[in-house]
């Protein structure tokens, strides 16, 4: 900037960068980072919901108690072999992402991070209540699971069908044009209207899954309340809902691909199937990162399907980690132990933010 | 010209306020949408609560009513929520067994010395009605029912089978085993199932199981300790799973559903509350509903003592509101006022009525179906009071769910509960 022009405003670059940015800071500090850390404050607290408002002196501090009674318990003691399908999974993992990396087929970060990820694999599930011990909330763990569950389940769905919608839609017909609105609407749908579509789709006895189930001869499934179908059942709604911002996000991702790229292939006789393989999926390997790592981070957040399709049941088995937190915080008040659980439901989500700005960054080098 | 404008406007809203006093109404019950004011043709629980509200909005002077968009399944979460944040609607209804919780610190206004200003005669509710409003012998609400569990009959099916006796009544079965016989005999005279209730979402199987534990002279929790893994519990439950056990009744339907089955002529029995009971009438006197034959029975006596699943719904103020707003709290009391004196009108739904002047009233008496349940005021019971009301029943209805919809063992299932109440009770 000329010298004489940044007299005549009189504010430096700096000054004028702050107050820009001051609007922004003051609602985000407001809205996010006080509300943040009052809410780690609350969860040092044992803090009734209801008592602390008529009685601010109802609280009382008591340090990682709640911590402590939400994840740990009587006598728990580890194990290298006492849940012995994930522990060795996470094993296998860990040589995995050893051997990717010397072979030079996986990054540094990339090799770390999934090296972690096989490590928390192998040392979280080896611990147990040894003879005599208990957890002191049985349920937590188990509801930490069915939440992975939901995202292991939901992610890949949710791009892989994306992704294949996305390259069957790419292109500039009318009717390409009118699906992609189509299929874009759904997200625009409060959770409210998508599980009540789904409840009704799902319904044994009114709903168009138990029509086609009934015309091919077979007796209805009971979907929400079925052990095993239950979960399927809020992913299902769940990918249909979420599938919109995905879908978008690879058509950009498409049309940066560059049509010589095809041409070139098509001489070497790649098309169809081949060209998507080895044409297509390289080039949106950036664009899957993003779009993985973001369903990852909302999907933790689940909690409308499964309050509203399941009550997180049959037998917990559709019980969320956000779901667990509400009914905490307000069907039992304890809104210090249900801050600690959000803290732990922070710490998740923040690890994927960081491992997403890592690999970002990985492929800008 | 602007002042004369701004000063008209100023005025006209302190004319409008100084004639309508807005008191601010949370409810359950579900929507209604035109419900209008004539208390006495509207029909089901939403209809009717919202038509007597309607009439309170149009016929108190100087009071407005309105009444706050909320959510059944959410709705003490809700409450409590507006409570925290210092906002509670102005009257709001809810459960006798809510009562530790909210009582417990003070968060319900004492009403004992203003309601008889206000035109409301406590000597003349019911000596259990008196009883569920009051906390450290203050009274905090106003009742407006008692409810319970009944046996809802198609009869029909009950004659098809050979269960009606010569008086036209249903016989019902007074043991277990005659459970099942009745349920096999309902099956092979019609091929449907003898019994149905939400078993998969709402605790209406755990209140039905509840009942069938007090029959036994048992409880799921006493004081501070939980007793719920015990031989009474186990006899309670076997009696509802060997009907599933014999594929006769479904434990997979939720609440709409189970009440379709029973509507649709699907089920002989329907276990749902006395809010139902004006509905199913309608319901039968329609010709396009399969159900057209239709009784209200007392829960039947399987084990020892009569008892069946029974609360209590009553209207309360927010201690603040009282403290700091005496205009609003006065409108308030008119409110729940208008309320009580319309008891008749909430008894249509089917529910028992708290005032011993109605309850003995021609009209009362004159109520559909109302002479075929006269035994469920005495047999009326409810687990002890406690804090923790919500987060138990929600663990038995877990716990029981998981034994008839996922095959966990009762005996794994009633272990857990058993955890989990003590846990809950220890917190």
């Amino acid at each position: 900037m000329p010298q004489h022009q940044a007299k005549r405003l009189a504010l430096s670059q700096r000054q004028a960068a702050l107050i820009l940015l001051l609007p922004f800071m003051v609602v985000y500090g407001l809205f996010l980072v006080y509300p943040f850390f009052n809410g780690v404050w609350i969860s040092l607290h044992d803090w009734n919901l209801m008592a602390v408002a008529f009685n601010p002196d109802a609280k009382a501090f008591v340090g990682l108690q709640n911590y402590e009674r939400v994840m740990w318990g009587r006598n728990i003691t580890w194990g290298a072999f006492a849940s012995p399908a994930l522990q060795v999974i996470g094993l296998l993992g860990m040589l995995a992402s050893f051997l990717l990396y010397r072979s030079g087929r996986a990054g540094r970060v990339t090799a770390i991070a999934m090296g972690l990820a096989a490590l928390l694999l192998f040392v979280l599930p080896g611990f147990h209540p040894g003879e005599g011990g208990r957890w002191y909330d049985r349920r937590f763990w188990p509801t930490v699971g069915n939440t992975i569950l939901f995202v292991g389940l939901a992610v890949p769905g949710v791009t892989i069908t994306a992704m294949l919608l996305a390259a069957a839609l790419n292109g500039e017909t009318r009717a390409k044009a009118v699906l992609r609105t189509l299929f874009f609407l759904s997200q625009v749908l409060s959770v409210t209207v998508v599980t009540l579509i789904w409840q009704i789709m799902f319904s044994p006895r009114q709903g168009l899954l138990a029509n086609v189930t009934e015309l091919l001869g077979g007796s209805p499934i009971v979907w929400l309340t079925a052990e095993g179908f239950a979960m399927a059942a809020i992913v299902i709604a769940t990918i249909w809902w979420s599938l919109g911002i995905a879908m978008i996000l690879f058509l950009a991702g498409l049309q940066d691909i560059s049509q010589d790229l095809y041409e070139a292939g098509a001489l070497d006789n790649a098309t169809g199937a081949k060209a998507f393989w080895y044409i297509t999926l390289p080039n949106l390997k950036r664009t899957i990162t993003v779009v993985v790592v973001l369903q990852i981070i909302l999907h933790f957040q689940v909690f409308g399907q499964s309050h509203l399709m399941t009550n997180g049941g049959p037998n917990d088995t559709t019980q969320v980690l956000v779901r667990y937190i509400y009914q905490t915080a307000f069907r039992d008040s304890e809104l210090g132990r249900a801050s600690a659980m959000a803290v732990f439901l922070f710490v998740i989500m923040g690890a994927f933010s960081i491992l997403q700005f890592v690999l970002g960054r990985e492929k800008d080098e | 010209m602007k002042h004369a404008i701004l000063g008209a406007t100023a005025l006209a809203l302190l004319a409008t306020g100084a004639t309508a006093q807005e008191v601010t109404l949370g409810r359950f019950f579900g929507d209604c949408e035109n419900a209008g004011t004539d208390t006495k043709a509207s029909v089901g629980e939403a209809c009717i609560i919202q038509s007597i509200i309607n009439a309170a909005d149009a016929q108190l002077d100087g009071v407005s009513v309105n009444t706050l968009p909320t959510d059944w399944g959410n709705y003490y979460d809700q409450i409590k929520a507006a409570y925290a944040g210092g906002t509670p609607p102005d009257v709001h209804v809810m459960h006798r067994h809510r009562v530790p919780e909210f009582a417990g610190i003070g968060a319900l206004a004492d009403l004992t010395d203003d309601l008889a200003a206000a035109g409301i005669d406590p000597s003349d509710w019911e000596a259990a009605a008196l009883e569920a409003v009051t906390y450290n012998d203050r009274i905090i609400g106003v009742p407006m029912d008692f409810h319970a569990n009944l046996w809802h009959i198609n009869m029909d099916l009950m004659d098809a089978a050979g269960l009606v006796d010569e008086s036209g009544a249903p016989i019902l079965p007074s043991s277990p085993e005659e459970l099942l016989e009745h349920a096999a005999a309902v099956k092979a005279a019609t091929g449907q199932n003898y019994l149905a209730a939400d078993f998969a979402q709402f605790p209406l199987g755990v209140r039905l199981v509840l009942a069938l534990v007090w029959q036994q002279g048992a409880n799921v929790f006493d004081g501070d300790t939980a007793t719920l893994d015990t031989a009474e519990a186990r006899n309670a439950i076997s009696a509802v799973t060997q009907l599933f056990d014999a594929e006769l009744a479904n434990p997979q339907l939720n609440y709409a559903d189970s009440q379709q089955a029973f509507l649709n002529g699907e089920a002989a029995i329907l276990v749902n509350g006395t809010w139902v009971v004006d509905f199913y009438a309608s319901e039968a006197a329609n010709t396009e509903t399969a159900l057209s034959n239709y009784y209200a029975a007392d829960f039947p006596t399987l084990f020892g003592d009569g008892a069946t699943w029974a609360d209590s719904h009553m209207w309360a103020i927010p201690a603040p509101l009282k403290a700091n707003d005496p205009e609003t709290y006065n409108a308030a009391l008119q409110v729940l006022a208008f309320i009580n004196d319309h008891n008749i009108d909430w008894a249509r739904t089917g529910h028992m009525a708290v005032r011993s002047s109605v309850l003995e009233s021609a009209e009362y008496a004159a109520l559909p179906h109302r002479n075929e349940y006269t035994g469920t005021a005495d047999i009326a019971r409810d687990t002890p009071p406690s804090a923790r009301y919500g987060a138990i029943q929600d663990v038995l209805n877990r716990e029981f769910q998981a034994i008839w919809l996922t095959g966990k063992s009762p005996d794994d299932a009633l272990a857990d509960a058993q955890l989990d109440v003590q846990d809950l009770l220890d917190r």
